[in-house]
């Protein structure tokens, strides 16, 4: 990688062999016209609009197709340039259609604002237009490709970055259409990317069809905090809702790419069932009260039912803020409770279940191979999932341990098929043999076990990477033996020396683990608090239907006349209603200030986008006010960061202690069922966006079994499933049933 | 001396009436140029800028594709308006207004329409009954559009060659 040294517009520059011109001038702020060069996209060099002049060379050249080298001269705006620039500008008009205001791109238009420059106010062409009829691509994007200039970013992306090639350019010539494949509508999750890369109106977002205009809205730096990767978004509001979300860069997170989950949940917050009013449930009957009755009839309830404070329970999702955690946890604890947990969708709650990772979003990247256990990584986190399909790209290799075999958007060497219950059991024999294969003592309680040629390649494919990573998902916490699991990715990481990715923990969970929301000192955890006398509930942003690993229980111990429900809550749907006896409205996504600890540990903090509709509020204030009435000490605050910075510099608790090893004996006779929420299910704002719930991802729906435990169940395929369709599947372990739905848990 | 004795014939001679009953004189036989407003009006210009008004294609369709240029356009924030897709999958408005407190009658957003919806007619005789009444919404501005389309288009095609 030399340095070169060369010209442009009259500045001297340095820069490597081998980058481009446009690359360059970008550095440098010198501004070319172009609509298929993207900085994350290969280069495509077909809409000509860089052409610039070098000197020595007779033609205009396109900028980001032209390398630099030595001692080259460029001009951008001479002349030459200039008048090769116009010509291509008109020839891109001459197919253009005029329908600027009707389009959902004007005011944001690439294409407009080149115009404004490059093009001319007459057109020479008086022949007809093209016009090319729409297939339309599914929920999420609208398409009018009677605007398409056929940069053909879209299709890059789709090949290049999402991974599943689902658009294309079809015919030759004047006939060119880029179109989908298949009339389905797109299938990835990160489609909403097209929308970002188009430079034209040809594909613009769905959901925000003709809801406002791009110059009206002001733009809110924010965070999603759907997934562990806290991606970094604009929210574009008007008129105090938000109309938009759209991706912000930051490299080390997102890069340039957000997820359609973040990018299109905010639909979600305009949903029809928000709670805008604080309600409480007198004899039976509910009835819309002011802030201060609400709040009084919340703490007298609350200090009636929990006379003794073993007896109040603290629970939260594992979406609130880590302000939201850290005022509940010093609530509960200071009215003498230590019945806290957001753990409310995990089967083990014991400590060594909180494994942490030790690699960073970025490092992902250059990892050469990746062992994921118990995870759709694609659909679970698509931009972790993203870091990976670029490792795999540059050659790293993957292997998977799963319930079912899943559509990843790369290459898998080995699929292992592994019942939940069986999970265990072959990690412990993967362990065995790396143990024996890196000649160190095999531990006592793995003398029995027995290690196969799969797992022996497992363990291989671990020792001969030189940056391996392990990673663990979400499917593991309906694992009973999770924590064991966990422990034991924690030796075959330290064996194989690899590093851990532990994506168990999801939405905002490690904010709750820095603030020590779950139980210590032989509190309740968010299942015993079920079984045991817990009389007074503090809900926050729970979603009884949904939340619990267990909902029957739930619903019964809520259901409970002798226990009092205080909900938080921006929902009130039909359950809500029925399980609580306050429903206090709370300010939802976007509408809170607050904090998100990502992946890599970084706190990233966000101010509110909008004001919460009608009464409701953010849920520190609403903590803040319950410890103000209950007199409890040093809640003394007026604004969000300060609850932030009490609560970062907060000693996190020792999460890593892991339990001691030992073989369980796991009931391999009866069938485990897997019930897995689609992503588009993972959280209240997400279950309420309509437009993601029409999605192929979000109307998944179905229990895949295998034929023989299908036979065993007395199941065929089209059955009913505790509701869901049966899919007789030959890629799902024996002994299992895997639920992918957006139906609540049931059974 | 001169001076002083003419100014006395001046006075003394009702000089000063004279002079101004000469113009009387004048104008008495002159044909007469008040107007009696409102039986009559003087004739205005075709781009006389008044009372707002949104028009119609000649189908009955509503011109108005809610592009909100000219609320961006409009120095007075006079003009607000919300749209949504129209069952047809049409751009539509839900709502437009018009504060007539607040416009100036710069004319803007009739330079901005690019479809000739927003338009401002030859109506400047109009008056609020309420506080209110100076915001006009969508159903008001399309019924003065409907009621006065015949001198609206007429004064657009009038104009038209100077554009």
């Amino acid at each position: 990688m030399s340095e070169i040294e060369f010209e442009i517009d009259g500045k001297l520059v340095f820069a490597n062999q081998g980058d481009s011109i446009i690359s360059i001038a970008d550095r440098e702020g010198i501004d070319v016209p172009r609509f298929c060069y993207h900085k994350k996209l290969s280069v495509a060099a077909n809409c000509r609009m860089c052409l610039v002049d070098v000197e020595g060379v007779p033609k205009a050249q396109p900028a980001c197709s032209t390398p630099v080298a030595n001692g080259m001269k460029i001009h951008t705006r001479n002349d030459k340039a200039k008048s090769a620039q116009k010509a291509v500008m008109e020839f891109l008009l001459i197919n253009h259609p005029l329908d600027c205001p009707i389009c959902d791109q004007g005011g944001e238009c690439e294409l407009q604002d080149v115009a404004m420059e490059y093009g001319t106010d007459v057109s020479k062409f008086n022949l007809g237009k093209r016009i090319v009829a729409d297939k339309g691509i599914g929920a999420l994007i609208q398409t009018d490709m009677t605007r398409c200039i056929h940069c053909t970013r879209c299709v890059r992306f789709g090949a290049e970055v999402a991974g599943i090639v689902e658009m294309g350019g079809t015919g030759r010539g004047e006939g060119v259409k880029i179109e989908p494949f298949l009339t389905e509508g797109i299938q990835s999750e990160l489609s909403g990317n097209m929308i970002d890369v188009c430079p034209v109106g040809a594909l613009t977002s769905k959901p925000f069809r003709y809801e406002a205009r791009t110059w009206q809205m002001n733009a809110v730096e924010t965070i999603a905090r759907h997934d562990l990767v806290g991606s970094n978004i604009y929210t574009q509001t008007y008129r105090g809702r938000v109309k938009r979300v759209v991706a912000r860069d930051n490299e080390l997170v997102n890069e340039t790419w957000i997820s359609d989950r973040d990018r299109f949940s905010y639909e979600g917050l305009n949903h029809e069932s928000r709670a805008l009013h604080p309600k409480i449930k007198k004899n039976n009957k509910w009835q819309e009260t002011s802030w201060e009755i609400a709040l009084d009839f919340a703490i007298s309830g609350l200090k009636k039912n929990a006379q003794n404070a073993d007896q109040l329970g603290v629970l939260a999702s594992k979406n609130s803020t880590l302000e939201e955690y850290y005022l509940m946890q010093k609530l509960a604890r200071g009215f003498g409770s230590e019945n806290i947990d957001y753990r409310l969708d995990k089967a083990n709650l014991s400590i060594g279940n909180t494994m942490l990772s030790n690699i960073t979003l970025a490092e992902m990247e250059s990892t050469d191979h990746a062992l994921i256990v118990n995870s759709y990584l694609r659909l679970e986190q698509p931009m972790i999932n993203h870091r990976i399909r670029k490792a795999t790209l540059n050659g790293a290799s993957v292997n998977t341990i799963n319930n079912k075999k899943f559509d990843f958007n790369y290459q898998t060497d080995l699929e292992i098929l592994s019942s939940p219950q069986k999970t265990l059991l072959m990690l412990q024999s993967i362990l065995k043999s790396l143990h024996e294969r890196t000649k160190t003592t095999v531990p006592k309680y793995l003398s029995k076990i027995t290690v196969d040629d799969s797992q022996n390649k497992i363990a291989d494919d671990l020792i001969a990477a030189e940056r391996p990573v392990i990673i663990l998902g979400e499917h593991v916490n309906s694992n009973i033996s999770s924590s064991d699991i966990a422990s034991i990715i924690s030796e075959i990481a330290a064996l194989a020396n690899a590093k851990i990715a532990n994506l168990s923990l999801n939405g905002n969970s490690l904010s709750a683990e820095k603030v020590g929301f779950k139980p210590s000192n032989n509190g309740k955890n968010a299942i015993s608090m079920f079984t045991e006398n817990t009389k007074a509930f503090l809900l926050m942003d729970v979603d009884f239907n949904y939340d619990f690993i267990d909902p029957k229980l739930a619903a019964d111990t809520f259901n409970n006349d002798d226990v009092f429900v205080i909900s938080l809550n921006s929902f009130e749907d039909e359950i809500t209603l029925m399980n609580s006896d306050v429903i206090l409205p709370l300010a939802g996504f976007y509408e809170s200030s607050g904090t998100h600890i990502n992946f890599d540990g970084v706190a990233q903090s966000f101010s509110a986008s909008v004001k919460g509709p009608g009464d409701s509020k953010p849920g520190w204030k609403i903590i803040k006010v319950l410890a103000d009435i209950l007199e409890l000490k040093g809640f003394e605050y007026t604004d969000s960061t300060q609850v932030a910075d009490d609560a970062l510099s907060m000693s996190s608790a020792n999460n890593n202690d892991l339990v001691e090893n030992n073989i369980k004996e796991t009931d391999d006779s009866k069938v485990a069922v897997h019930w897995q929420y689609s992503p588009y299910a993972i959280d209240g704002i997400t279950r309420k966006a309509k437009a993601l719930q029409e999605t192929p991802i979000g109307k998944m729906n179905d229990a895949f079994i295998s034929l023989a435990t299908a036979k065993e169940l007395k199941l065929s395929e089209g059955d009913l499933y505790h509701g869901v369709p049966v899919s007789i599947n030959e890629t799902v372990a024996e002994g299992c049933v895997f639920v992918h739905t957006y139906q609540s848990r049931k059974g | 001396m001169i001076k002083k004795v003419k100014k006395l014939v001046k006075d003394f001679g009702l000089g000063e009436l004279r002079t101004g009953l000469k113009v009387t004189g004048k104008e008495f036989l002159n044909k007469n140029i008040t107007v009696q407003f409102p039986e009559e009006r003087t004739p205005i210009s075709p781009r006389f800028r008044g009372l707002h008004a949104l028009r119609r294609y000649p189908n009955g369709e509503e011109r108005c594709i809610a592009c909100k240029l000219c609320e961006a356009v409009c120095p007075a924030n006079a003009i607000t308006i919300d749209s949504e897709m129209r069952e047809d999958g049409t751009r539509r408005t839900t709502q437009y207004d018009i504060d007539l407190f607040k416009c100036i009658f710069c004319g803007f957003c009739e330079e901005a329409c690019p479809v000739d919806a927003i338009v401002e007619t030859h109506i400047f005789d109009y008056a609020f009954e309420s506080r209110e009444g100076s915001i006009i919404d969508k159903k008001g501005l399309l019924a003065i559009g409907d009621e006065n389309e015949k001198e609206i288009s007429k004064a657009r095609l009038e104009d038209s060659k100077y554009k």
